[in-house]
């Protein structure tokens, strides 16, 4: 029987593992996202409503809310079309934190009072989806979907020049990100059983690109990875009382230092492969 | 009659039917409560113009969104109220601050930013957030999590002209932000070292080439980067004469906005969209409603980076961002 | 180059592997001692508050220690702090329930902790009591193992505003309040316009509320329009460190009207903010409080938390010290009355003892007068209206929460 308190840790990691994957599915594209706390907070709060007020099974309810969730995505994919780089990211930012702030003033749904009423999931479902969608992306990676991706990244001129529509991967990939992050917020306000709209500020949004870049940011396991970093570092720093936190930021400089595309990378999970068939 | 609503007052009649957007008084009232509300935009706008100018130095020269950039706001605040608190004069303060803020800042480049040149941007960008949240505990071990607050507010006469009232300190810290922004602006348009930066900016590769030391150039952006926000830190803890570790937080997301909207490697940019956003928000607040400024604010913002991605003073060619 | 750090890299998630199995592990046995947990913000925007509860605790720990324990078991209490972060407080309760053993657990201070971590005090059948959590309504939602050490603000405003009114003579008032801090929020939308209506004060601003966000520089243009307003008192719903910004921006737009609030504005930093303007707000204690228990109290506190590094010199001993000190205190009656043993084997009868005796308890001997806990997990306890004026909380009436069909203070 796992003890109750990495069972608590185990969920975290879980439902940081998909937020980090969105953001990791948007970064394939070549796109920074800072603002995916935004679709998060879209997820756990439409979640939430459909099966406290709607009264729709929790899987039903992801699988709605992931679907609006993603055209949300989609949608919002579009003017991003217009940016790159630094100035995508902070549009993105803005519209985290204007979600945030919608979320705060709609009384419907408690307003910054938060909203109660949800049933709590267990570890296990929280890990189905996760581990679900992890290897979904990890088979993706393998297909000709992630080559478009990339190709589209590395340059988006010679990818339209061989025939890809740069549009629909980038609109795409904001709204595949956008349903994974949605059904991250739906996990977290099924286990916390209580949401408000501060979980899911800027510091959440940076969290998941934290997560992403630690871990290896040209693989889909990277977040994982990361996910279990940002969780466990905090309470392993514990016995460093109130100076925890400064080693925190301290030790993520040092590993972006010393490995700056993250722990994982191509490299070692190919290594890991040839040590299969030799 | 004390306390009754200015609605009752005179004026339109039947005023208590409909709401107007507007305390509706005698006309006299309602031009100065809006002429106080200028004002308060104003001095906003000056804070955000100082920490927006910070973040676009180090942007618009390096393409490096520091994060860090707010807690040495942050720490100039605390450096000028320690020299405040030590019963030394205000330029001392601003000097301590800009100091202080500027050795801090050569820190992160060093440790933070130049390891990380040739990566791609998020990378320098979340080690700056590694020494953002250093900065935070340090602050919060050495001076405490509850308000450090002057006892005397420091140029506290007030001056009243038309039935708007505004204090030394705001008057000072809108001319101080001007001398600043002009002072920066005289560095980069006018000195050599100001072409050089412009010259990085423009391309590091043949700036080097020409002999322009690339590395000495950083540090200079960042140390001026962060002497600016020290000034920032000073001016606004002063005036607001209350500090937490925590007040740059808030404070930052929207300086960020503002650069974006003034136009990020604007410095004249950045000195009307401070004022620009700040009267906007005060407006929103006095006359839409307190809780929907943030949307308004990052509405404009996301706006102007859909309508205008070079923002309100750039050039006519939209930046590309580099890649991420 | 890249094959070592591959190396490394799988000897590291072998090394991970192995803590993760590690944590699958039946956890060993524990030692007769009385354990008890506590969770305390010790970083973040209120490590003041957790480190001062962390010196409290200690003390009480060494108290009681020197004085032969608990029928001769040690007691050790067990400080986890939780960042000011909602999920790390879960986390602590069930490190604290599940690993460390606690009979009961002190904490989570903060609302926005206790709705999360309330819950997880139900599934580990722990009781928690928070210290300082006033948003209604969240222990009642969270019955039987959720308690507080505190009182509803609707409760203590219901003594509050009468008093108010009385004692600045307000006819009406504006109302301002941190939108983003949920308690704040509730008391400034909902509980003080109903208090307002309740005591025939007007709103002037009812139609269009006034709020900021936490960690708000500016408060100048809402200041200027309830200025604008002219009310004869001012309604600042907001955690202290906020509402100094709006008290400063008050004095200085030269707004010298009383404020109310709740429970929230109880500090020393606020007296500071506008000395000249009167404060009220209620507390269930206050340093200079006069009487036997309160006064030692005081006394043996007060010199420890001024040696800690860390906190400032000027300090005093607040209400959530005090009420942290009254909850381990009632957990220590509790095990001493119900004959818990803390052996291992007794884990869960021994904790639903003490939850059994803090639901039936009524006058345990608290610092500001008698403690019991009502129905909904709220303390039954003597409170006061406070007055800070010129650098000091003067008390002015005193109250009790005591509801119909329990007994009072």
């Amino acid at each position: 029987m796992m003890s109750a308190y990495y069972a608590g840790l185990l969920a975290d990691v879980g439902i940081l593992l998909l937020g980090g994957l969105s953001v990791y599915i948007i970064l394939a594209t070549g796109q920074l996202s800072l603002g995916n706390a935004g679709f998060m907070g879209i997820g756990a709060y439409m979640t939430s409503y459909l099966t406290v007020i709607a009264g729709l099974p929790i899987t039903l309810a992801l699988i709605v809310t992931a679907v609006v969730s993603g055209a949300i995505g989609l949608v919002v994919g579009f003017p991003a079309l217009r940016l790159k780089g630094i100035y995508l990211a902070m549009a993105t930012l803005g519209f985290g934190e204007m979600v945030r702030s919608f979320f705060l003033n709609l009384g419907a749904m408690g307003g910054s009072e938060g909203f109660h009423g949800m049933h709590h999931i267990s570890l296990g479902y929280i890990w189905t989806w996760a581990a679900a969608i992890l290897l979904l992306i990890v088979v993706l990676e393998r297909s000709r979907v992630w080559l478009d991706m990339r190709a589209v990244r590395d340059d988006e001129t010679a990818a339209g020049l061989v025939g890809l529509n740069a549009t629909t991967i980038k609109v795409g990939a904001f709204g595949f990100g956008a349903a994974v992050a949605a059904i991250s917020g739906g996990l977290f306000a099924h286990h916390h059983v209580y949401i408000e709209p501060g979980n899911f500020s800027f510091e959440r949004s940076i969290d998941f690109v934290l997560a992403v870049i630690l871990g290896g940011s040209t693989v889909g396991p990277g977040a994982l990875i990361g996910a279990v970093l940002l969780v466990m570092l905090p309470e392993y720093l514990r016995f460093l009382a109130e100076w925890r936190f400064a080693a925190f930021g301290a030790l993520l400089v040092a590993m972006l230092l010393v490995r700056r595309q993250g722990l994982l990378d191509r490299a070692s999970l190919r290594v890991f492969a040839l040590r299969r068939t030799a | 009659m004390a306390g009754s609503s200015p609605a009752m007052k005179g004026g339109l009649p039947n005023a208590g039917v409909y709401r107007l957007p507007f305390p509706v008084g005698y006309r006299g009232e309602t031009i100065h409560v809006l002429a106080q509300q200028l004002v308060n935009g104003l001095t906003l706008g000056a804070v955000y113009t100082l920490i927006a100018l910070s973040f676009s130095l180090v942007m618009g020269i390096l393409g490096v969104l520091n994060l860090a950039i707010t807690e040495l706001f942050m720490l100039g605040g605390y450096f000028g109220f320690a020299v405040i608190m030590a019963h030394l004069p205000l330029p001392l303060a601003l000097a301590a601050g800009m100091a202080g803020a500027a050795i801090v800042a050569i820190v992160i480049e060093k440790l933070g930013y130049q390891p990380f040149r040739t990566a791609p941007l998020v990378t320098p960008m979340l080690s700056t957030l590694g020494f953002s949240i250093i900065l935070q505990n340090i602050a919060t071990n050495v001076w405490g999590s509850d308000p450090l607050q002057l006892t005397d507010e420091v140029l506290a006469q007030r001056y009243t002209l038309g039935g708007v009232s505004v204090s030394a300190m705001q008057l000072t810290v809108m001319g101080a932000t001007i001398v600043l922004v002009a002072a920066l602006a005289f560095v980069v348009q006018r000195t050599s070292m100001g072409r050089a930066l412009r010259a990085v900016a423009e391309n590091r590769d043949v700036a080097r080439l020409l002999g322009v030391s690339a590395s000495r150039i950083t540090l200079i952006a960042f140390m001026l980067s962060g002497a600016l926000a020290g000034a920032a830190g000073v001016l606004i803890g002063l005036h607001y004469a209350a500090i937490t570790p925590y007040i740059g937080v808030e404070i930052g997301l929207k300086a960020i906005a503002v650069m974006v909207i003034g136009g990020t490697t604007q410095i004249w940019g950045a000195l009307i969209a401070g004022p620009l956003i700040g009267v906007l928000e005060v407006m929103t607040v006095a006359y839409g409603g307190s809780q929907v400024r943030d949307f308004v604010v990052y509405g404009f913002m996301i706006l102007i980076l859909l309508l205008r991605p070079q923002g309100l003073l750039g050039g006519s060619r939209s930046d590309q961002g580099q890649r991420v | 180059m890249t094959s070592h750090w591959n190396k490394a890299l799988w000897a590291a998630g072998l090394g991970a592997a192995l803590t993760v199995g590690a944590a699958l592990l039946p956890v060993r046995a524990q030692t007769a001692e009385i354990a008890l947990g506590a969770i305390v913000p010790s970083s973040g925007p209120f490590a003041e508050w957790g480190r001062a509860n962390t010196v409290t605790l200690q003390m009480l720990e060494k108290q009681v220690n020197d004085g032969g324990g608990i029928n001769g078991a040690k007691l050790h209490i067990v400080i986890l702090d939780d960042a000011t972060k909602p999920a790390q407080a879960t986390n602590d309760l069930r490190k604290l329930s599940g690993d460390d053993h606690v009979l009961a657990v002190a904490g989570p201070l903060t609302s926005s902790a206790a709705e999360v971590t309330f819950p997880v005090a139900n599934e580990m059948k722990t009781v928690a009591t928070s210290q300082a959590s006033s948003k209604p309504g969240v222990a009642k939602l969270n019955r039987p193992w959720a308690f507080r050490n505190t009182i509803d603000e609707g409760v203590l405003g219901r003594t509050a505003v009468p008093y108010f009114k009385k004692a600045f003579n307000i006819k009406t008032v504006a109302i301002i309040f941190d939108a983003k801090d949920a308690t704040a929020a509730t008391v400034g939308g909902k509980i003080m316009p109903a208090l307002m209506k309740e005591n025939g004060i007007e709103v002037v601003n009812a139609t269009d509320p006034l709020s900021f966000n936490t960690g708000d520089l500016d408060v100048s243009a809402q200041v200027t329009k309830m200025k604008a307003l002219n009310p004869d008192g001012v309604v600042v719903s907001a955690d202290y460190s906020q509402a100094v910004t709006v008290l400063r921006e008050m004095k200085r737009q030269g707004m010298i009207k009383p404020v109310i609030g709740s429970t929230q504005l109880i500090s020393s930093a606020i007296l500071k903010a506008a000395p000249e303007i009167p404060i009220i707000a209620p507390a269930t204690f206050y340093a200079t409080m006069k009487g036997d228990k309160p006064e030692k109290f005081v006394a043996a506190l007060q010199p420890l938390l001024r040696k800690t590094s860390g906190l400032p010199p000027e300090i005093e001993p607040s209400m959530y010290d005090a009420n942290i000190y009254e909850i381990a205190s009632i957990y220590i009656a509790a095990i001493k009355a119900s004959g818990v043993t803390g052996k291992p084997e007794n884990l869960e009868a021994d904790r639903t003892k003490i939850r059994d005796y803090m639901a039936k308890l009524e006058g345990f001997p608290g610092l500001g007068g008698p403690i019991g806990f009502n129905d909904d997990g709220d303390a039954i306890k003597a409170f006061y209206v406070l007055q800070g004026q010129n650098g000091t909380w003067d008390s002015k009436v005193r109250g009790c929460s005591a509801a119909p069909g329990h007994p009072g203070c």
